[in-house]
């Protein structure tokens, strides 16, 4: 065996190792929360199919696929993963009642734990009513801050349709918003 | 209360909209109430999306990365050295180190008394104190301990086997002390040679699975066949590079594999952008023919389990 080739093909696999870390370092807590919300606040859930995500990254498609593309494969993968995952589990179905023990509060303070844990609780029972195109372009534009036309490429379906769902589900939303203010208004008095 | 230019407002609060248009709305903002409101609850509603935290934990973030490149991670990288100091391999390690003082301590004790010197020559013969070096990837494996410790999941084939083995410290006789230390690199390189094979062969069977199943006739077959275009791309450089390796030392069977993979390859790497129905067929028949997809999984599997 001649070393120097052993050399060369040691050098590409690492230096593809090196690159594959930075993109995991920069996206892995990203694309957690993306699944996470996306998956009702399943977080251990969350968190295996962003690993997965990323082992099929890393062993089929990492370094074949153009600069930049890495992101975008990754989270039409994830999302495909969270659709099997619907299909599996009926997890539609069952996303009201998981929301509340999947939270995990972040902070230390009895209050501000409370109003965290009640935000994050409202955020998700919010997304979860969304149907699951709307809720994922949603999340990506919000979360991601990705352009109409990288989520368009995530999701493979046009620009126009990305428009239309975002806007869907921020109306969706809001008339949601409105509801929930006025039941508690009436509530109140 | 309704406008028609509420589904635009989604659309400005994106910057998604020209420069004209922006300016067109905005002033129409000014007098709409509803535009106004709409406005105010979508940059609302954002705020409490994107306010949904981003939990951070290093610890379970580094043992995942580790996972997923375990499969790979033989040699190390510049910042590899941080993967290797997790709780768990800490352990083993002090484990083994432990172990290792143990049996050093008690191997005086087991020493039999001093023979002579003809004594140690017939005994030298009959026991091998080191494993000969393999040439055949299934000899390495049945003189391996099946008790060593495995670091990476057992599903994993491309791990490269050298570089996480504990050191085995065997005290060679004089009189093979020239025997044992001149075969040791060869052996090293034998098994980093087997295992990019390895790797090499399961690429190139995803990639032939993938390139089969591409439906030429459909209208986006051009957008699919760019994967397995670079893929293949990548891949050819890997196998005239084993092949040649393969070839030097004599390996005859993962040379001729090797061999006719590669016009396979280069075709794919070869294709127009966007190929004609019948370009495509033609090697998808040829690797048909060949019966390479099986014979790629075939000498991957048997290398990854001789490398296990």
């Amino acid at each position: 065996m001649n070393p120097r080739v052993l050399q060369d093909v040691a050098q590409h696999m690492a230096s593809q190792d090196e690159e594959f870390t930075m993109l995991f370092q920069d996206f892995y807590p990203s694309l957690c929360r993306f699944l996470e919300c996306l998956l009702g606040g399943r977080k251990e859930l969350a968190q295996d199919l962003a690993q997965e995500s990323f082992l099929q990254l890393h062993r089929t498609a990492w370094g074949t696929l153009p600069q930049g593309e890495a992101r975008f494969w990754l989270y039409r993968v994830a999302r495909n993963f969270a659709i099997n995952e619907f299909r599996k589990s009926h997890t539609r179905f069952r996303l009201f009642d998981r929301v509340v023990e999947a939270m995990r509060p972040t902070t230390r303070n009895p209050e501000e734990e409370y109003e965290t844990r009640e935000r994050k609780e409202l955020i998700l029972k919010m997304l979860s009513s969304l149907p699951e195109d709307q809720r994922v372009a949603l999340l990506l534009r919000e979360h991601e801050e990705l352009s109409y036309r990288d989520i368009s490429q995530v999701l493979n379906v046009s620009e126009s349709k990305v428009k239309v769902d975002i806007f869907r589900a921020r109306e969706a939303l809001r008339k949601r918003w409105e509801k929930g203010k006025a039941a508690r208004a009436s509530a109140a008095s | 209360m309704d406008c028609n230019y509420t589904e635009k407002i989604s659309a400005l609060i994106d910057g998604e909209l020209s420069a004209a248009e922006t300016r067109e709305l905005e002033l129409h903002v000014l007098g709409c109430v509803a535009c106004q409101e709409a406005k105010a609850d979508f940059l609302s509603l954002r705020t409490q999306i994107s306010d949904f935290p981003v939990v951070f934990e290093p610890v379970a973030q580094r043992e995942a990365l580790a996972r997923i490149l375990g499969t790979k991670k033989g040699a190390t990288s510049g910042s590899g050295w941080r993967w290797v100091f997790t709780p768990a391999v800490a352990g083993v390690a002090a484990l083994l180190i432990v172990g290792v003082v143990i049996g050093l301590l008690l191997y005086p004790k087991s020493k039999p008394a001093p023979q002579t010197p003809e004594d140690q020559i017939a005994n030298n013969q009959r026991k091998k104190p080191t494993p000969a070096p393999t040439s055949s990837p299934a000899e390495g494996a049945k003189d391996r301990n099946p008790s060593t410790p495995r670091t990476a999941p057992s599903g994993d084939k491309n791990r490269t086997p050298n570089k996480k083995r504990p050191p085995v410290i065997v005290e060679p006789p004089e009189a093979n002390i020239a025997a044992s230390v001149d075969p040791e690199p060869a052996r090293v390189r034998a098994a980093d040679t087997e295992t990019m094979t390895a790797i090499h062969f399961q690429k190139a069977e995803l990639l032939l699975r993938s390139f089969r199943n591409v439906r030429a006739n459909k209208p986006n077959s051009s957008a699919e066949l760019s994967y397995e275009k670079r893929l293949a791309q990548q891949l050819v450089y890997q196998n005239m590079m084993l092949r040649r390796e393969a070839d030097a030392s004599g390996d005859a069977q993962v040379a001729s594999l090797l061999e006719s993979l590669e016009p396979i390859l280069l075709d794919i790497a070869n294709l127009p952008a966007k190929p004609a129905n019948n370009e495509v067929k033609v090697i998808k028949d040829r690797v048909e023919r060949k019966n390479i997809v099986a014979l790629l999984q075939v000498n991957s599997t048997a290398l990854a389990r001789a490398l296990d």
